[in-house]
C-alpha cells in the first residue's frame, strides 16, 4: 500500500473496526491519514486531487509554524561569553 | 444552576428541544460532518446533533454543533434561547466585571474511570474519530481545550493558558498542534524550546459549555481562562488537578489527554478546512506526544464543524472576541459603547463611541487595531457613532453611506501583521488595515453636512409596542 498523498510507502493501518466495517491508515512521512471506505479521491493515489499531492520536497522545504527559536544560552555561559568579550 | 459538564447541557438542551438524538445507523465519512455543515444551514435556532450509533465504534457518541447557534450559545450562559445577540454580549460583559472568579479544585473527577499509559494509549480507539471536510490532511480534534503553563513562571496561574487550537491525528499517540505565533500557547512553546525542553500539556475534550467559550476568548496573557469561566457561570469553575502532568484541567471533561509537545520538533501538518473559509496548510508544526488517556465510560466525542461561514464556531467565537476587545478600549476609551467583532474572529471589527474631540474616532479605530487581539485581526476597523448598533448592520451601513467621506475618513495602515490563515495576506501574515471613520465629524472637525439629522418621531416607541401587539393578537 502506498499513500494517496505523498506516494510513500510508509503507510501504517492504525485501527481496524471492530467486525471488519473499515480500516483506518496513516502515512508516517507526509502523516496524511485516511478510510479505506473514503471516496477515491481520498484514498486512491491516481485520483488524489493534484492541487492536495505533496512531495518529499514540498515536505522539506515547507515553513515552521512557529518558528523554532536558538537555543538559550545558560547564565554561566553568558557570563563565559561576556570574560571573552573583554 | 451551572452545568459542570457537557453531558448536563446535553441535557439542558434536550428539555428546550435544541438537541437532536440520531439514532439510525451513520458512517463516519461523510454522514458526520455533512449533517453536522447541515446543522450550520438551520438558521439562528439550529440545533445541536447527537450521534449514538456511528459504523466501526460500538460505544461512540459524537455531539456537534452544541454552540452552534444564537439559541444555544444563550443556553450555554443559561440565558432564554430567544435572548437577541446584542444582550447576549452584553450580558457576557457585564458578567465579565465580576472577573476574576477563583476556580474550585473538586476530587474524584469522573474522567479517571479509565486510564490507558504509554504505548497502550491508543486515539483511534478512545474517540470515534473522521474526517470534517474532503481535503483535510487527516482527522482532526478542533474543540478540545489545550492547557500549558509558562516554563518561566510555572506557579503562576494566570499565565497558564486553556486555548482550543487544531490537532491532526498522526498516530495512536500522536497530534500535531497549530499554536499560532500570537497565541499564548506559542510563548510558552518559546520558552520551554529555548531551553531544550518539552512543554507539558494536557488535553481536555468535551467539556462544560462555557469552558469552550472562554478558551476561545482572546484575554491578556496574565488573565486566567478558569476565573473568566467562573465569573461567567456565576460560580466557580470544577477544576482538577491532572494525575499526570499536573496541569488544572476542567473537572467534568469526558476524555483528558495528558503528555508533552516535542521539543524543537516540526512536522508537516494540514491542510484543514479552517474558520476563514478556506484550507490552510502545509507547514511544519509541532508535535504533540500523549503519554497518558483517562476517559469517563462512554465518552461524548464533541465534535465541531467549520467550513464556509457561518458555522459553529463563529459563534462560539463570536461574543467571546467582541467582550475583551470593549474591555480593553474602555479601560483607555470610556467613551466606547459596543464593539461588533464576530465577522472572522473579528478580521472586521465595527465599534460604537462618543467622540470626545475631532479626530476621536479614528483614534479608537487605531486602537483597535493594536489590542492584543487586533494585532492578528481587526483589519477592516468600522467606528460609528454611539447613536448607531454596532450589531445592527442596515444601521451600520447608512452610517458608511451618509457620514463616511473617503477623500478624508479613511486611514489606511501598511504593512501590518495579520494572522497568517488570513488568505488575502501577502506575505502570509503581512496585511494593510484600514479604519473607516462613520461617525459625525466632531468641533473642530466641521466637515460635511451632518448638522439636521431626521430622529424617529416622539411617542414611535409606545406606537411600536402597541403594532406588535396588535399583530401577534391576529396572527394567534
Amino acid at each position: 500500500m502506498i499513500c494517496p498523498r505523498c506516494r510513500s510507502k510508509s503507510v501504517e493501518t492504525v485501527k481496524v473496526a471492530p467486525g471488519g466495517a473499515w480500516q483506518v491508515h496513516q502515512c508516517t512521512c507526509c502523516w496524511y491519514g485516511w478510510r479505506n471506505t473514503e471516496p477515491a479521491a481520498r484514498t486512491v493515489p491516481e485520483r488524489f486531487p493534484e492541487e492536495f499531492r505533496l512531495t518529499r520536497q514540498a515536505i522539506t522545504d515547507a515553513p515552521e509554524l512557529p518558528a523554532v527559536p536558538p537555543l538559550a544560552r545558560p547564565v554561566h555561559a553568558d557570563a563565559q561569553g561576556a570574560g571573552d568579550e573583554r | 444552576m451551572p452545568y459542570d459538564d457537557l453531558r448536563a447541557f446535553l441535557d439542558a438542551l434536550d428539555e428546550q428541544g435544541q438537541l437532536v438524538h440520531i439514532t439510525e445507523p451513520v458512517d463516519p465519512e461523510a454522514d458526520l460532518a455533512v449533517a453536522a455543515n447541515a446543522a450550520a444551514r438551520m438558521g439562528p435556532d439550529a440545533p445541536a446533533l447527537c450521534f449514538e450509533r456511528v459504523t466501526g465504534y460500538p460505544t461512540g457518541r459524537v455531539a456537534v454543533n452544541v454552540h452552534g447557534s444564537w439559541a444555544n450559545h444563550a443556553l450555554a450562559l443559561e440565558l432564554p434561547p430567544t435572548t437577541p445577540v446584542r444582550r447576549q454580549v452584553e450580558e457576557f460583559s457585564r458578567r465579565w466585571e465580576s472577573f476574576p472568579v477563583p476556580p474550585e479544585y473538586r476530587e474524584a473527577p469522573p474522567f479517571l474511570a479509565h486510564t490507558l499509559h504509554g504505548d497502550d494509549v491508543d486515539l483511534y480507539s478512545v474517540l470515534p474519530l473522521f474526517r470534517l471536510n474532503a481535503h483535510d490532511g487527516g482527522f482532526y480534534v478542533d474543540k478540545a481545550a489545550v492547557i500549558t503553563r509558562d516554563p518561566a513562571d510555572p506557579g503562576h496561574f494566570g499565565k497558564q493558558n486553556v486555548g482550543i487550537y487544531r490537532l491532526q491525528c498522526k498516530g495512536r499517540r500522536r497530534f500535531g498542534i497549530q499554536p499560532g505565533s500570537i497565541h499564548d500557547i506559542a510563548r510558552h512553546l518559546r520558552s520551554a524550546e529555548e531551553r531544550g525542553e518539552d512543554l507539558p500539556v494536557a488535553v481536555a475534550l468535551g467539556n462544560d459549555p462555557v469552558i469552550s467559550l472562554v478558551a476561545a476568548t482572546p484575554m491578556a496573557y496574565d488573565e486566567s481562562e478558569y476565573e473568566l469561566a467562573g465569573a461567567l457561570r456565576g460560580a466557580p469553575a470544577p477544576i482538577a488537578r491532572a494525575p499526570l502532568t499536573d496541569l488544572d484541567v476542567p473537572w467534568g471533561c469526558e476524555v483528558l489527554m495528558e503528555g508533552v509537545i516535542k521539543s524543537r520538533v516540526r512536522e508537516i501538518e494540514g491542510p484543514f478546512g479552517e474558520f476563514t473559509g478556506h484550507y490552510s496548510g502545509g507547514r511544519r508544526m509541532p508535535v504533540i506526544r500523549i503519554d497518558r488517556i483517562s476517559y469517563r465510560t462512554d465518552p461524548l466525542f464533541e465534535h465541531l464543524y467549520l467550513g464556509l461561514p457561518w458555522t459553529e464556531i463563529d459563534h462560539l467565537m463570536g461574543p467571546a472576541t467582541c467582550v475583551p476587545l470593549l474591555q480593553q478600549l474602555r479601560a483607555e476609551f470610556p467613551e466606547v459603547v459596543a464593539v461588533n467583532a464576530m465577522y472572522t474572529h473579528g478580521l472586521v471589527a465595527i465599534v460604537s463611541t462618543r467622540s470626545r474631540v475631532g479626530g476621536f474616532a479614528r483614534a479608537v479605530g487605531l486602537r483597535v487595531a493594536t489590542t492584543p487581539h487586533g494585532l492578528g485581526y481587526c483589519k477592516v476597523v468600522i467606528v460609528v457613532d454611539e447613536t448607531v448598533d454596532p450589531f445592527d448592520l442596515p444601521q451600520v451601513m447608512w452610517a458608511l453611506s451618509t457620514k463616511f467621506n473617503p477623500a478624508d475618513d479613511l486611514i489606511q495602515l501598511p504593512v501590518m501583521p495579520i494572522l497568517p490563515l488570513d488568505p488575502s495576506s501577502d506575505p502570509a501574515g503581512i496585511s494593510g488595515k484600514v479604519v473607516l471613520d462613520a461617525t459625525t465629524p466632531t468641533a473642530p472637525d466641521r466637515r460635511g453636512r451632518h448638522t439636521a439629522p431626521v430622529q424617529d418621531l416622539p411617542g414611535t416607541g409606545v406606537w411600536l409596542e402597541k403594532l406588535r401587539g396588535m399583530t401577534d393578537r391576529a396572527r394567534r
